[in-house]
């Protein structure tokens, strides 16, 4: 657990000196959400605006947790080596991934309602699919940007990697994200919610069994 | 696997369903009349898909293992699911249009095979682009995992929570409201059985020839 939170501190600590990453993604977010803006003349229909969100932070996502191996391929990954055990160390990255996924999420909806406008029928509904999302986007998307950053140098890798296994989290959640924008019922979408944390769960649970094979050299 | 019986076995099992598919009787159901027989044809390809992903599957654990040639394995047998796959996918577009008017609609069961496609896809491209085969094999194995698992969760859980157009829905995502027909039944297995086969076949041919090609070079 130590290991843990000095990974985490210890990725927000690099990243902070390099503070134009997230500059740059926040300008990502922006620029994208305003082509959406720009495509929508008039006002945008509650399946538009779900759809173009959650393509928007879906690649938002991928770029963000792409950088999360980056540049650690060779060098940082020794210095890592004698400090944690993987175990903690893939733990530590997808909880750093997980808040930053998070804030970025938040960030997306800031800028995409302000533009786009906020329909939301249930707030706490979509705010909670929103985090349950982050955490499985950030569970997936850590393994496979070490998974690229192993690979080497192809930089389409991360997005056809990924993309592809973040399917089935993206249908369940749209689908849900979309009955919390026109009105959702407790009762009625819990199948559907507990599917998606499972597949969160899920997608933990592999990151963290299978990263030690990654990580040996 | 030793021996020969099961390379006779497995083409004469495809032609008593291929023969037998287009002779015997089916059941007359509104919509699907002589279509139903496409049950021998396209239904067989997933179940024998799912036979060479999973022994994919079971080889890439074992190439983590750092087990010998495990690697190869795996990907020979992913690549004949993926053939597979793609047989599965015609047969069934020439049957949605015959029976649903159009080669493609927006259904759980066909956003499934093709996500299932486009994660083996990527999986062959993240293969190509690592040169070292030790690395290669840690990072080929740890993605097929994922992959296997996310396929499963696709075309295995998620269109039981769903509507679906297709035939077999609700409970087994396969088929079902056929399976009531006892002619049938037979031929089907039998299809299935013969396809495990040739599938089994032709990755053990691939294996071997590029068992000998690196042998070769080297």
């Amino acid at each position: 657990m130590q290991g843990v939170f000095q990974i985490i501190k210890l990725n927000f600590r690099l990243e902070w000196s390099a503070r134009q990453s997230y500059f740059s993604l926040l300008i990502y977010i922006l620029s994208t959400v305003y082509i959406s803006n720009l495509v929508f003349e008039q006002t945008i229909g509650l399946e538009s605006w779900n759809a173009f969100f959650w393509v928007i932070f879906l690649f938002a996502a991928v770029q963000a947790a792409y950088r999360s191996f980056y540049f650690e391929a060779d060098r940082r990954f020794l210095l890592y080596f004698g400090l944690v055990a993987p175990e903690s160390l893939i733990l530590g990255k997808i909880l750093y991934n997980f808040l930053y996924l998070g804030v970025l999420g938040l960030f997306t909806v800031l800028i995409f309602g302000g533009l786009m406008g906020f329909p939301m029928a249930n707030p706490e509904a979509f705010l909670l699919i929103l985090f349950l999302s982050a955490l499985g986007f950030s569970a997936i998307l850590t393994l496979v940007s070490g998974i690229a950053a192993k690979a080497g140098a192809n930089p389409a890798l991360p997005a056809i990697l990924s993309i592809p296994l973040l399917y089935p989290q993206i249908i369940t959640l749209s689908k849900l994200s979309l009955r919390s924008l026109s009105g959702f019922s407790w009762e009625v979408n819990a199948p559907l919610l507990i599917v998606l944390s499972l597949l969160a769960l899920v997608s933990l649970l592999l990151s963290y069994l299978l990263f030690p094979y990654l990580w040996r050299d | 696997m030793k021996g020969i019986w099961w390379k006779l076995l497995g083409p004469l099992l495809i032609l008593y369903s291929i023969s037998m598919g287009l002779y015997g009787p089916v059941p007359r159901l509104p919509i699907l009349n002589e279509t139903i027989r496409v049950l021998y044809y396209h239904v067989p390809m997933w179940f024998s898909m799912i036979a060479m992903m999973l022994a994919s599957l079971i080889f890439s654990i074992q190439a983590l293992g750092e087990k010998e040639g495990a690697d190869l394995k795996a990907f020979e047998f992913a690549r004949t699911g993926f053939l597979l796959a793609s047989l599965g996918l015609i047969t069934g577009m020439v049957w949605a249009r015959f029976t649903w008017g159009a080669f493609w609609v927006n259904d759980p069961k066909l956003n499934g095979t093709a996500v299932t496609m486009l994660i083996y896809l990527a999986y062959f491209v993240l293969r190509s682009s690592v040169e070292e085969a030790q690395k290669r094999a840690r990072l080929a194995g740890v993605y097929n995992i994922f992959a296997f698992v996310m396929m499963i969760v696709f075309i295995g859980i998620l269109p039981r929570m769903t509507d679906s157009l297709h035939p077999g829905n609700g409970g087994n995502p396969g088929f079902n409201q056929y399976d009531l027909d006892s002619n049938m039944r037979p031929i089907f297995y039998a299809a299935v059985l013969g396809w495990i086969l040739i599938g089994l076949w032709i990755s053990q041919l691939r294996i071997r020839y590029k068992k000998l090609r690196d042998a070769k070079t080297i």
